[in-house]
């Protein structure tokens, strides 16, 4: 963990991918269909939203106001891999590195000074490194990539990720905003309040109580923003005030297990394809890397036919061992937000573990005591559940009271299970 | 049964387990259940009788397991205090 935070943000990262991908793409109003559904704009390009265009406009609706409108097909694969790409580029300044939403990353600052020296060095370390997934259009050199406005990296430095976020979403494109240790509640004071992460009711009523920099929030009572919107007012009044500096939590990086099947012929029926999902988690499942190791992050993807691709990536609450729990979130992506082709190729990642602690239990030596505790964690959860849910608890637990009385009724009784 | 949990016992929150329900029965001129509930006894396995906690309010119950016409195997017993018939597993 890294208290010091570097915020790395390219903004519109898929649809940079696209312009990077296509010449001349980035010269067009330029719009990317949602991955889920392709009758609905996802990203917007700054020259379609200069004329008129706005995400999750219908494709109809955006042709009719920008008849010039370039359409992109998403492919989500893609964006992962550069992705990827992008983050392994940060793992060498940095050994601590937290992905975010696509292209939005942290790095962790703590220890670097002794290798790049001043927050301003690590900065261009930072910039020098993945100068080329800022996504540059035309050949320029890697240095003219910074502080370059054709650069659509922005850079933030601070305390905690907040900070650096505030400071990355501030900053021009090519640039960086370095916020020097102490200095977080000055800035943050003039910052406004859509930098927070709110929901859209909560900043209408912030905006309707008159509050619109975080300076005014953090001038209020922590009770009495407590008291209007809970406990996410209070992380919101902390946030503001600077008060809460969260460290960049490095990834664990197993090496992902995958496990690929090509189809003779493509394939579009669903129930085929999960079938085929079954089998490939059954497969990734045996694999002896996975030995230790819950299952937490997956990813599905399709290689479609006629080139496009589909992904569905699923980060599971509880990490399982259990195909049936894996393959559950899966099987409902390919249901509600199926590939758009048929499917030529279906690769099966696991991206993310959890260690098999002391409440996992399939992988520990003995195997019933494992199973044991598994199914006793598995209850508590689904206890919690019903108790929150239901408003009392519907479960009990049979408890001896005089097990040697003569009198069948005082021998046991229930009582609430709580876990 | 399933292990207790980790918290503590409240024995507010006890809910009793295998408590009498009351019944209907009728007997016969030996004074044993002849119908339970409209269903006839076919036959009367086993009788017994408990007499318990004499030292505050004394429990006596005489106990028969019997077996109904269909074949359901019931365990009645009559509350030698007031006469009233219950039907509770042993």
């Amino acid at each position: 963990m890294s208290s010091l935070a570097a915020c790395v943000w390219i903004p519109l990262f898929p649809l940079r991918c696209e312009e990077a991908r296509h010449e001349g793409l980035a010269a067009c109003p330029t719009a990317l269909l949602a991955p889920d559904t392709t009758r609905k704009l996802w990203q917007v390009s700054a020259l379609a939203r200069h004329a008129g265009v706005k995400p999750g406009m219908t494709v109809s609706q955006a042709i009719g106001v920008c008849p010039t409108l370039r359409l992109c097909e998403p492919d989500p694969v893609h964006y992962d891999e550069r992705f990827a790409r992008l983050l392994a580029a940060l793992n060498e300044v940095s050994p601590v590195v937290e992905p975010g939403e696509l292209g939005l990353a942290y790095v962790g600052g703590d220890g670097l000074e002794g290798i790049y020296g001043g927050p301003e060095k690590i900065v261009e370390a930072i910039q020098l490194r993945i100068a080329d997934f800022g996504l540059r259009i035309g050949n320029g050199s890697v240095e003219s990539a910074i502080r370059n406005p054709q650069s659509a990296i922005r850079v933030g430095w601070g305390l905690g990720k907040f900070t650096a976020w505030v400071a990355a979403s501030r900053a021009k494109p090519g640039e960086a905003i370095i916020i020097p240790v102490g200095g977080e509640g000055q800035f943050l004071a003039a910052q406004p309040i859509a930098v927070l992460p709110l929901d859209p009711d909560t900043h209408r009523r912030l905006r309707l109580l008159g509050i619109r920099t975080l300076g005014a929030l953090a001038a209020l009572p922590e009770e009495a923003i407590t008291a209007q919107f809970g406990a996410l007012g209070r992380r919101l009044w902390r946030l503001a005030a600077g008060h809460i500096a969260e460290p960049v939590e490095g990834r664990e990086a197993p090496e992902p297990i995958v496990a690929a099947l090509t189809f003779f012929t493509p394939v579009g029926e669903r129930e085929l394809l999960g079938r085929s999902l079954d089998q490939l988690i059954a497969r990734a499942l045996k694999h002896p890397r996975r030995i230790g190791w819950r299952v937490q992050g997956v990813r599905l993807r399709a290689d479609l036919e006629g080139g496009g691709s589909w992904l569905a990536a699923v980060l599971l609450k509880d990490p399982t061992a259990d195909g049936t729990r894996i393959a559950a979130p899966l099987e409902m992506r390919l249901e509600q937000s199926p590939p758009t082709g048929a499917v030529e190729r279906l690769v099966l990642e696991f991206t993310a573990f959890a260690p098999g602690t002391a409440e996992l239990q399939l992988f520990a030596r003995d195997a019933d005591a494992a199973a044991r505790a598994g199914q006793q964690h598995a209850l508590q959860s689904a206890a919690r559940e019903i108790r929150m849910r239901m408003k009392r608890s519907c479960l009990y637990h049979v408890i001896e009271v005089q097990p040697w009385s003569r009198l069948p009724e005082r021998r046991y009784a229930l009582i609430d299970f709580e876990p | 049964m399933v292990a207790p949990s980790r918290a503590p016992l409240r024995t507010d929150r006890l809910r009793a387990l295998n408590v009498p329900q009351p019944v209907a029965v009728e007997c016969d001129a030996d004074l044993r259940p002849a119908t339970v509930g409209g269903s006839m006894v076919e036959a009367v396995l086993e009788s017994w009788r408990i007499d318990d906690e004499w030292w505050r309010q004394s429990i006596a119950r005489c106990y028969h397991e019997v077996i109904l016409d269909g074949g359901k195997r019931v365990v009645l017993f009559e509350d030698v205090a007031t006469g009233e018939w219950f039907a509770q597993m042993p």
